[in-house]
């Protein structure tokens, strides 16, 4: 078993960035980061307080000015030199984002190219921007739509993506002009710390982009505050929907609130099995299953038994030679649960099924993990017999847990996926055509796979989302992403 | 046995530097056949970075990098040190490339829809490592 070289060798005093300066908080109360593969200590890290946010919001509303009048092939070019530097830093990133999260290598720099991407489309700003006009629209006047930025944004981000979320956002609303206060999850911040080392090296002025760590009290001080124009969040539907959303509008915010999940993967007779496996272990188990994206209801349609025993049987199989261990082993297909308050989750969660009478195939909880202290490590387990009233079938679990459901038809099984509360990925496996339109069709959710066990959108598409998965209007990424950070307004001139 | 992408990126490095450096101690040993095998021994490094970068720039965490379609065993993949003379140690080297043209082609056909462009970087490597047999074979 090789190991490969962590970057992070003792405990890292984490600060904020405010103002082109690396800054003490101003919090007494500070929490470990965690290592979860080997339960080193990475770093200390501030809890954050009101303070923080204002001196943050503070520089970013000065240097708003100046930004807004450089000018959008200028602002491309900090992009330009920002994702130079990340390609440099590429394998140091991503062996950041697996020591403190516990994802895989291959996951981590995955997650890094997604970030990467995002940066990407930033440099395409000049065109994405751009407005519309129409001349005479009555007899010598024109009018047109021009988009400018508004201020200061803030973003809230979760610990499961800590390099890629950030990154959804933060790029298009520099680009169009806006300036930024990324606040990291308190259990993930180390990969923010190394994007914003990197910022400050590709030289975008001071207050232009800006960290603040911390747990509530800084999120609480960015909902409140007026300088703080719109909130882009990623976390659970119940903060999100009680907190973000409902602060942030009631404070005259823009929201976009992305949320909790609960994805279903239905498989057709007809499916192609060889290659739907890996894409449901993936789905299900990549990452630990703890992505609003990951697999959680498998349903069977159908009632060819020798169909549906040999497609479990695989799956079982294959999900049992799944490799645990530390993410910077290679050869590691899923690493740890990235705290133990989520093992301790997921596993209440195994309990609630069996104890509502479903049957578990595979016992994630009796895995080895390599050697390595099972504080955080979990195993995947898959649920056979469960029934769409169970609490495992309906509320977002967030581990690798898979629960096999069956269904007569395509129709029952659209109805299972539009009866959940959740709204955010559903798939298809077919060989029909006429099946898979029917699903794009009928079904209520954002993101659609067909024969695509993880419906990711690119940086270029909006990152789509409905029901409890999804509060707001204009989605991240892509072209919603321009829109949410810019106002469009509209001039009519006459020249007499 | 190799089960992620990340194996498989990381053996086709091991085998392109090890191939190189054995290139490299023979064009000391042999000063005759010197910088003929210098050369090869930068393009193989050259066809490392080719690879990496290739998986670098196509990796993502959205589909099924993580699995590869049929485990490969490294065992099977493995180089040997030439010993003797100049026409006794081209001919290992010679077995040496066919055991990474052998990886190249396996590798392609077992990273088939995983990342964009991989499996034909690695066809290609094949085809310029099928090529560049020639000229070691000529230093036998």
């Amino acid at each position: 078993m090789v190991v490969l070289d962590e970057p992070i060798k003792g405990v890292l005093d984490v600060r904020n960035y405010i103002d082109g300066e690396w800054v003490e908080s101003g919090s007494e109360e500070y929490r470990e980061a965690v290592n979860p593969a080997t339960m080193r200590p990475l770093a200390r890290v501030p809890m954050g307080c009101t303070e923080d946010v204002e001196a943050a919001v503070d520089a970013a509303q000065e240097a708003f000015p100046a930004w807004r009048r450089t000018t959008p092939l200028t602002r491309a070019r900090y992009f330009f030199r920002l994702k130079d530097l990340l390609e440099q830093h590429f394998e140091e990133v991503s062996r950041v984002c697996t020591m403190e999260h516990g994802k895989t290598i291959d996951e981590s720099r995955g997650e890094v190219r997604r970030g990467i991407e995002n940066v990407e489309v930033a440099t395409g700003i000049p065109s994405l921007m751009m407005g519309y006009n129409l001349e005479d629209i009555s007899t010598g006047i024109d009018e047109a739509a021009i988009k400018q930025p508004l201020g200061v944004f803030a973003c809230i981000a979760p610990f499961n993506f800590p390099f890629m979320v950030p990154l959804w956002f933060m790029p298009i609303a520099v680009a169009t002009g806006n300036t930024y206060i990324i606040k990291p999850s308190p259990w993930t911040p180390l990969s923010m710390v190394k994007l914003m080392e990197l910022v400050d090296e590709a030289g975008f002025p001071p207050g232009v982009i800006n960290m603040v760590h911390g747990d509530v009290e800084p999120v609480q001080a960015i909902l409140e505050h007026p300088g703080v124009k719109g909130v882009s969040f990623v976390g659970s539907s119940k903060i999100g929907r009680d907190v973000i959303y409902r602060e942030a509008a009631s404070h005259g915010k823009r929201v976009q609130a992305q949320c909790s999940a609960k994805n279903f993967l239905v498989i057709m007779p007809d499916a192609d099995v060889e290659s739907t496996v890996p894409g449901l272990l993936s789905s299900f188990f990549g990452n630990a299953g703890q992505r609003c994206l990951a697999g959680a209801n498998l349903v069977m349609v159908g009632d060819d038994e020798k169909f549906i025993d040999g497609f479990l049987g695989k799956v079982q199989r294959a999900t049992q030679g799944i490799r645990i261990g530390y993410g910077l082993e290679e050869g590691v297909q899923m690493g740890p649960l990235q705290a133990v308050p989520r093992k301790q989750r997921v596993m209440d969660y195994i309990e609630k099924g069996v104890d509502e009478g479903a049957s578990l195939m595979l016992d994630g909880r009796k895995y080895d993990c390599g050697g390595y202290p099972r504080d955080c490590f979990l195993g995947p387990s898959i649920f056979q017999g469960v029934q769409p009233n169970m609490t495992i079938a309906k509320e977002e679990i967030f581990g690798p847990v898979m629960s096999v459901l069956h269904a007569g038809d395509l129709g029952d099984a659209i109805g299972m996926v539009n009866a959940s509360n959740y709204g955010n990925a559903a798939s298809i496996f077919t060989g029909s055509g006429k099946a898979a339109r029917r699903f794009q069709y009928e079904v209520e959710c954002g993101n659609v796979g067909v024969n695509i066990g993880t419906v990711a959108p690119m940086a270029f598409f909006p990152f789509s989302g409905m029901k409890d998965s999804f509060y707001g209007d204009l989605h991240g990424q892509g072209r919603d992403a321009v829109d949410f950070f810019t106002e469009r307004k509209v001039v009519i001139q006459r020249w007499p | 046995m190799l089960r992620t992408t990340s194996q498989l990126i990381a053996l086709h490095g091991e085998l392109e530097d090890r191939v190189a450096e054995i290139l490299r101690s023979l064009a000391q040993i042999h000063p005759e056949a010197a910088d003929t095998l210098s050369k090869l021994a930068d393009e193989g490094v050259q066809h490392r970075d080719m690879i990496l970068k290739v998986y670098r720039e196509g990796v993502t965490d959205a589909f099924e990098v993580g699995y590869l379609s049929k485990p490969m065993d490294e065992d099977e993949y493995t180089v040997r040190e030439p010993k003797g003379s100049l026409s006794s140690a081209v001919k290992t080297a010679l077995l040496n490339e066919d055991t990474v043209i052998r990886f190249c082609r396996d590798a392609a056909e077992d990273s088939n829809q995983l990342i964009p462009g991989l499996p034909q970087t690695f066809l290609r490597l094949a085809k310029r490592k099928e090529k560049r047999k020639a000229a070691l074979g000529a230093l036998a």
